[in-house]
């Protein structure tokens, strides 16, 4: 680390400043270097942001800890300065000086003592090294329901909220770009670390006869290939872009009007004294996200098995592998009723019921669904 | 020894006295002193004397924290600042383009508003603005208290198969009859959440989990999840007023949103395709009370409660197609593109839109508007 450190010093550009005069530049480019120093500008960084930045005393002279607020930091921007809000805080031979949020990446900042510019840092643009990656685009199938409800962007890193309306985009068959094709959510709805998007299709315009649907019509039409493109402009959280320009395609078959049965669904049993996985195949793709939790192996006596699931390819399959190789006996596959399909359907209920229409009654909802295997020799 | 028992007594009559003082600062609402773990803030609602309630999605949390901005204000000033998210990023030391206004509250007492800002790092920040002054609030050392939304509910808070329905998003939050009312969106499935929590938060969490459905023309019934509402009172009766993802207008009697129920609302308006629903607010003037709802690629519309009450008889039948244009009287204000809405007081807003000129503009209604 020190060698890195030695390295970027080398790097850093630091032009000395003379008061009136001249202009401080300081450039710390890698997390790690963080620290006070005691004649340069550092940052203190935390996750790849610059959370903070070192003035050293030289730059401020001996400032007592009670007239801290004599020191202003604000953003260069060619318009009257404004003091960033923020903690300051005397350190041994530095002020620290922590914005409410943290820095952005590539701006200049100066720094003012008693409203007069003493110093000017910048902070260094995100490295392209540590660019964002859209690890997986679910569902991964190439065929899908014209009546498909969720799309799931999974990234490398946290990324920047509020963007997918800007950078996300449908296409139909090369040509047209589907406008409005997803819903409009303020927030969106990101996993706690801001890596997995979800993505709806408007369900207003999937919906059966709501108005969206009458006039705009549903956002997918059967028979069509459509390609969904994400942006490289998309940020993530630190300011780096999105690797490159992504882009599937996929075709639209049939309306899907059934709930996922899982009586219908295959199973392959393990062998006792193994631990060979337990199989099971839906019969047609389902919910990725929804597939990680709602599935849950038993013993015969309701005593869960531990282990792991892996769902296979095109979210059509799961495989179970216990941490204990499996004991002869009777099990219980059970699954959680939310579980949906691709369009929304889950084991209970419809995602849009035609209640005109005079069907057999549906089944009453149940708590959960089971299916019992017995492992053997 | 007994040295020592005598130290522990007075310790112990210190932390009794400290928890004492601790209550003391607020016993009616059960606050603690610290700094809440503020993930996010998406949703703001202030709740009785300056209490304001946080929404926060990451933690799948409503806070509410003691603003201490309780002073009664009659005279509310109105509020015009002009290229609001510029200046919000200037204190934040970035470009406007790196933050996102989530909300805007009134606080009801002092006509303050509170501002929650999120830079492209989702680090959230609140602020208070009064007349042109804009100062973030700390939430370091502070009277609050919490309640988490994906707790395991108690059993009969859960819905008819068992299993509660995680909150992804906080779509919307207010505060009526003593109770926070919070709509939630879940990330993985397609369900509404909307529970009503009653406040001084306790430790039992008897909390409600609605499903809701709504009828579109009587024909097809599904789930849906609530983008925005608001409380009115329309002949005598307390509803909510819920806007959705799919169908704009709906209202719920409030009395009927009982834990573990599913409660079938009633739409009264599609308000229009390609359109969602931002926020909504009940104003009042001369003895009638309105409606107001900003929209995503609508104008503000206004509704007359007096309109909605008409048809208070045919709320439990199906609406017919044309009822939209053929019964609840709309009216599109010459106001496009607001962001965020709150009410000033009865007869005003406080509007935050984007100007066709591209400014981004916090400013108030005038009475003329209803």
């Amino acid at each position: 680390m020190k060698d890195i450190c030695n390295q970027v010093a080398k790097r850093e550009k630091i032009a000395p400043y003379v008061r009136y005069g001249l202009v401080f530049f300081a450039f710390v480019l890698i997390y790690g270097c963080s620290g006070k120093q005691n004649d340069k500008i550092t940052f203190q960084w935390k996750d790849n942001k610059a959370t903070g930045v070192f003035i050293p005393k030289h730059i401020i002279g001996n400032i007592r800890p009670d007239s801290l607020n004599l020191i202003e930091v604000s953003l260069v921007t060619g318009e009257k300065p404004v003091a960033i809000l923020g903690n300051y805080n005397a350190e041994n031979n530095a002020v620290l000086f922590q914005p409410l949020i943290p820095f952005t990446r590539g701006l200049h900042y100066d720094i003012r003592l008693k409203g007069e510019q003493i110093a000017r840092f910048e902070i260094p643009p995100a490295d392209p090294a540590d660019a964002p990656d859209l690890s997986a685009i679910f569902p991964s199938q190439d065929t899908l329901p014209e009546n498909l409800l969720k799309i799931y962007l999974h990234f490398s890193r946290p990324m920047r909220e509020g963007q997918s309306g800007k950078y996300v985009v449908l296409v139909k068959n090369n040509t047209d770009t589907i406008r409005g094709a997803f819903l409009d959510l303020q927030p969106e709805l990101w996993n706690e670390n801001r890596t997995v998007l979800t993505l709806w299709l408007d369900p207003g315009r999937i919906k059966r006869d709501l108005q969206p649907n009458q006039t705009l019509g549903a956002p997918l039409q059967k028979n069509a290939a459509y390609q969904i493109t994400i942006s490289p402009e998309w940020q993530d959280e630190t300011g780096g872009k999105l690797l490159k320009n992504y882009t599937r395609t996929f075709v639209t078959s049939e309306r899907d009007s059934l709930s996922p049965k899982p009586s219908d669904w295959k199973i392959t049993p393990p062998k006792a004294g193994t631990s060979q996985p337990f199989k099971v195949d839906f019969q047609e793709p389902l919910d990725h996200s929804l597939l990680t939790e709602t599935l849950t192996i038993l013993s015969e006596n309701g005593v869960h098995i531990p282990g792991k699931w892996q769902i296979g390819p095109k979210e059509k399959t799961a495989a179970f592998t216990p941490t204990q190789p499996w004991n002869p006996g009777k099990f219980k596959l059970k699954i959680q009723p939310k579980l949906e399909d691709l369009a929304g359907n889950n084991l209970n209920r419809l995602f849009d019921r035609d209640i005109s229409r005079k069907m057999s009654a549906p089944d009453p909802p149940k708590n959960s669904f089971e299916i019992l295997f017995a492992v053997s020799e | 020894m007994k040295k020592m028992y005598f130290l522990l007594a007075v310790a112990g009559a210190g932390l009794a006295l400290l928890a004492t003082t601790t209550r003391f600062t607020h016993p009616k609402y059960g606050f603690t002193i610290g700094t809440p773990e503020i993930k996010s803030i998406n949703s703001l609602a202030f709740g009785p004397d300056g209490v304001l309630f946080i929404g926060d999605s990451k933690s799948a949390t409503v806070f509410a924290v003691d603003t201490k901005d309780a002073a009664a204000t009659s005279q509310a000033a109105a509020i015009e600042i002009k290229n609001i998210d510029q200046k919000l990023a200037a204190l934040l030391g970035t470009d406007a383009q790196n933050i996102t206004i989530q909300d805007i509250a009134v606080n009801p007492l002092s006509k303050s508003v509170y501002c929650a800002v999120q830079g492209s790092d989702g680090t959230p920040v609140l602020f208070k603005i009064e007349g042109d002054k804009i100062t973030a609030v700390s939430t370091k050392n502070i009277p609050f208290s919490s309640v988490a939304l994906n707790d395991a509910p108690a059993e009969d808070a859960k819905d008819k198969r068992g299993n509660p329905v995680r909150v992804a998003a906080i779509s919307d939050l207010g505060f009526a009859d003593d109770k926070v009312l919070v709509s939630g969106l879940s990330g993985k499935e397609f369900n509404s959440v909307f529970r009503s929590i009653p406040f001084p938060f306790t430790n039992k969490q008897d909390q409600a989990t609605l499903e809701i459905y709504h009828a579109a023309h009587g024909k097809y019934e599904t789930l849906s999840p609530i983008r925005t509402f608001t409380t009115a009172e329309i002949a005598g009766k307390k509803y909510l007023v819920a806007s959705y993802t799919c169908t704009p207008l709906v209202l719920f009697p409030l009395d009927e949103l009982k834990p573990g129920t599913h409660v079938k609302g009633r739409t009264v308006a599609e308000m229009g395709s390609g359109n969602s629903p931002i926020d909504m607010v009940t104003m009042k003037k001369g003895g009638e009370s309105f409606l107001m709802m900003a929209n995503s690629s609508r104008p503000v519309f206004k509704v007359k409660y007096k309109s909605i009450e008409t048809y208070q008889g045919s709320l439990t039948t199906p609406v017919e197609e044309s009822f939209a244009t053929a019964g609840v009287d709309f009216v599109s204000l010459p106001v496009t593109n607001v962001i965020q809405l709150d009410k000033l007081d009865d007869t005003r807003m406080v509007l935050l839109q984007r100007r066709s000129n591209g400014s981004l503009d916090l400013w108030t209604s005038s009475e003329r508007y209803l």
